[in-house]
């Protein structure tokens, strides 16, 4: 007879097949780190620049010198760039964050060798066409604009100002303004400066052979691209001295929270426990932020905290929409929540739910070329190597509920809190 | 039931697709189908905690609702699967139709429905777009349902009619996809869900949207950054042979930088900053969408005469044989990309299923690549006529 009531018997993942990537430089001392994996015939090509707004002098030029890259090269026209990639139904993605300029490439095998060709004369020789530039700077304001209009994006900006200062590149600062200051030879200045071979790694997956190997060393490989490397500037964090921050926007039915600090760097011993620690208040489904303020209270759509690593800091950012009458009473269940994992042990039950989710997210984690390829820059763009695995999957199996009480009572005091809250709250 | 294998991953996915969407709803009583997506997390009769017992396992799931179905689908890795078919039969069978989760689930899509529609910028969009377009087909409200009060006032035997209506083996796909063997597949299937009952649920029986037969124009204000136009035509259902032309004609007009209107309008007239044209996606008689935000100093009535003249040169000229050749390129590459995940497949082979038939996508590829540029100017010439037209004018408040 069939017992509905009794879960079906659950077995451990005990093999977890973790293909690496491998390593090759190209003639000029590019590193290229390959994963050849998948059963279709796509590749994904990520060339990484040292070019995020780290390395800007005023606000907005990392990110229009990389969205220019596909506005015309020596070679071709936007039009031109545009419709090769179109035909060979391809793709770059183009993109800057706080540290790193990407132009990411995704094609059929058969086509990359066409798609290459343009690619390389994007990255190599970008000219900057005017028009084109006005453009994209039009295009940006309205996007800008429209952002502004989000209670999420005022909260996230002035979480940020608020936890760096507004000097710091991990704030951001963007204004209306910003773009009539721009210029291109602002862009091209940075350009000349970031993007070039001694800058660069790339990181190929997908179905990678030889050959693509060799298409890489005879577009990428030379000594034609090789610049200068410049130093790498040093800021300082000032953050404000009030931990509580309101941003005024009218006429909203919900407003944005974010509460969150600095957090341990990627390395840092603790770093993996408290990863885990911090999916039990809020990175899963099932975690303590999501059973309490939307499944039992139901304030909000949802609730998360995650660590947000960036190459020179980290920091801990818990952040939810709320109805306008939940804001108190959310803010003061995120501190109950933090609290009860400072003063109560983490049940067995819970702690091993918990266990074998996260197992399950490994095993994700490395499945598929592109997911391997996505771990993989994870620990390398930290200057990390895969044993960073090895602990991460050691300290999920060995981790006790005592452990993570005391790392809560370590790392999340309320009190070393920033909290900021955007919207019309009465 | 459909299985499908691939044993480069270790995972499974386990996907069951209702035949039940916003289209099956009560005029008066709209966002029913969504309002179950949250509660079919709540428990069911023999299973207290859905989630609980899935973590354990190593598991992930979620879920969407469409207008024409609603498909839930989970990973596992793949000595866990009969977990997956344990939970989802029980839901099958019956909801826990608990009280407190009733309460909770309706506030979180209150929410829900502030965060997405009314506390966004052109939130409202969409449902004033389809309550433009549609007079009579339940396409007239947007999933998450037409007012927030219909999720207020849902009742508990409310609750319960919808889900025994709807939510039934007679009425739902299974599909299982990654790292399985069907014998498997079957044996647990008998298992699990043979022993729930056909509930006999009642063949679909919509109103027919008459066609339209004159233009519609609609303006309105909002506190938004932008003036921003929206034009809607009518278009055929997906089985209708034309689809695919159609599909292929929005992708002429806007898929890519290197597509007409960007070309033209975004780039050389400088007349928009964004500018699109997709398919609403619908199973029965859909929409055309092209809606586009004009750069600073350009009137919405500039603009739409714009997009109306590429549309019209869409249906005097024939596009050329290379236009045409790089959509269906584009085409092939995207279902080539869509075919390195075992859970895509899972759900495209479901959402085909209830459309009508799994084996759809061995012949997509085909289909697309047999449109001429002939039928391309003829479903051109059908599509864009005045008559079949709804704007609407979305106005900065200043």
């Amino acid at each position: 007879m069939l017992n509905r009531k009794i879960q079906p018997t659950v077995n451990p993942i005990e093999h977890i097949d973790r293909i690496q990537a491998e390593k090759r430089l190209l003639s000029n001392g590019i590193p290229v780190f390959f994963i050849n994996a998948g059963s279709q015939d796509v590749v994904k090509i990520d060339f990484i620049f040292e070019a995020g707004t780290w390395f800007q002098s005023s606000n907005l030029i990392a990110s229009l010198c990389n969205s220019m890259l596909e506005e015309g090269s020596r070679n071709f026209s936007a039009a031109e760039i545009a419709e090769r990639f179109d035909f060979y139904g391809a793709y770059i993605q183009l993109m800057a964050d706080q540290n790193y300029g990407f132009a990411n490439v995704v094609s059929l095998g058969k086509h990359l060798p066409a798609i290459l060709e343009v690619t390389e004369d994007m990255l190599k020789h970008s000219v900057f066409p005017e028009h084109e530039l006005k453009v994209l700077i039009d295009k940006n304001k309205q996007k800008f604009l429209l952002e502004n209009e989000k209670v999420r994006t005022l909260c996230q900006k002035k979480f940020t100002q608020v936890m760096f200062g507004e000097g710091h590149p991990y704030a951001i600062t963007n204004k209306l303004e910003d773009f009539d200051q721009i210029n291109r030879e602002m862009l091209v200045q940075f350009y000349q400066e970031f993007y070039h071979s001694g800058n660069c790694r790339i990181i190929a997956s997908g179905r990678i052979d030889e050959s693509v190997l060799n298409l890489l060393e005879s577009h990428f490989g030379g000594a034609d691209w090789n610049r200068n490397i410049l130093p790498v500037p040093d800021y300082f964090m000032s953050p404000a001295p009030q931990k509580y921050h309101r941003v005024e926007k009218l006429n909203g039915s919900q407003s944005a929270i974010r509460v969150g600090k600095m957090w341990v760097p990627k390395s840092h011993p603790d770093y993996i426990s408290l990863s885990i620690l911090v999916t039990i208040l809020g990175g899963y489904f099932g975690s303590r932020l999501m059973a309490n303020i939307r499944e039992e209270k139901g304030y909000t759509y949802g609730i998360g905290s995650f660590v947000l690593s960036l190459k020179y800091a980290s920091y801990l950012i818990i952040s939810t929409e709320v109805g306008n009458g939940y804001v108190e009473p959310t803010q003061k269940e995120i501190g109950f929540e933090m609290k009860r994992l400072q003063t109560e042990p983490v049940s067995e039950n819970e702690l091993e739910t918990l266990k074998s989710y996260l197992l399950g997210e490994f095993l994700r984690d490395f499945d598929g070329p592109f997911a391997l390829a996505a771990s993989f820059k994870a620990i390398n763009d930290f200057d990390l190597d895969y044993s960073f695995y090895d602990r991460y999957l050691h300290t999920l199996r060995s981790i006790t509920s005592e452990e993570l009480m005391k790392l809560a009572q370590q790392y999340l005091n309320t009190e070393d809190c920033y909290t900021v809250v955007a919207g019309s709250v009465d | 039931m459909i299985v499908h294998q691939d044993k480069t991953t270790p995972m499974v996915a386990l996907d069951v697709c209702y035949n039940v969407g916003s289209r099956d709803e009560h005029p008066d009583r709209t966002g029913f189908a969504h309002l179950f997506e949250h509660l079919m997390f709540g428990g069911s009769k023999h299973i207290p905690s859905y989630d609980e017992p899935l973590q354990k396992a190593g598991g992930d799931n979620n879920a969407f609702t469409s207008n024409d179905l609603t498909n839930y689908y989970l990973t596992l890795p793949k000595n866990n699967i009969e977990t997956g078919f344990w939970l989802e039969s029980d839901r099958m069978l019956e909801l826990a139709f608990s009280k407190p989760s009733l309460e909770v689930q309706r506030n979180v899509v209150i929410e829900e429905f502030k965060q997405r529609y009314l506390n966004q910028p052109y939130g409202d969009v969409w449902p004033l777009l389809r309550q433009l377009a549609y007079k009579v087909h339940p396409y007239q409200w947007p999933t998450i349902g037409r007012e927030i009060s219909h999720i207020e006032q849902a009742t508990m035997p409310q609750v319960k009619d919808f889900f025994f209506a709807h939510y039934a083996p007679d009425n739902a796909v299974l599909v299982v996809t990654g790292n399985v063997e069907f014998d498997q597949v079957l044996a647990l299937a008998e298992r699990w869900f043979s022993p729930i009952l056909s509930r006999n649920v009642k063949p679909r029986n919509l109103p027919k949207e008459p066609e339209q037969t004159e233009i519609r124009e609609q303006h309105v204000i909002r506190e938004v950054p932008n003036d921003t136009i929206y034009l809607a035509y009518h278009m055929t259902d997906r089985l209708d042979p034309r689809y695919y032309a159609t599909d292929l004609i929005s992708d002429v007009l806007s898929n890519g930088n290197s597509s007409r209107m960007y070309q033209n309008l975004v780039q050389k007239e400088k007349l928009f900053t964004e500018l699109d044209a997709y398919l609403s996606g619908d199973y029965e008689p859909g929409l055309f969408i092209v809606s586009g935000k004009p750069s600073n100093g350009i009137s919405l009535e500039t603009a739409r005469k714009a997009i109306e003249r590429e549309l019209d040169r869409m249906k005097q000229e024939k596009v050329s044989e290379y236009e045409l050749e790089k959509v269906k390129n584009k085409m092939e590459a995207n279902i080539e990309y869509g075919e390195m995940n075992y859970l895509t497949k899972a759900m495209n082979l479901a959402t085909n299923e209830i459309l009508k038939d799994a084996g759809l996508i061995n012949s997509q590829v085909d289909f697309y690549q047999s449109v001429t540029t002939e039928q391309i100017q003829e479903v051109s010439q059908y599509l864009f006529r005045p008559e079949n037209c709804s704007i609407l004018n979305y106005i900065a408040k200043k």
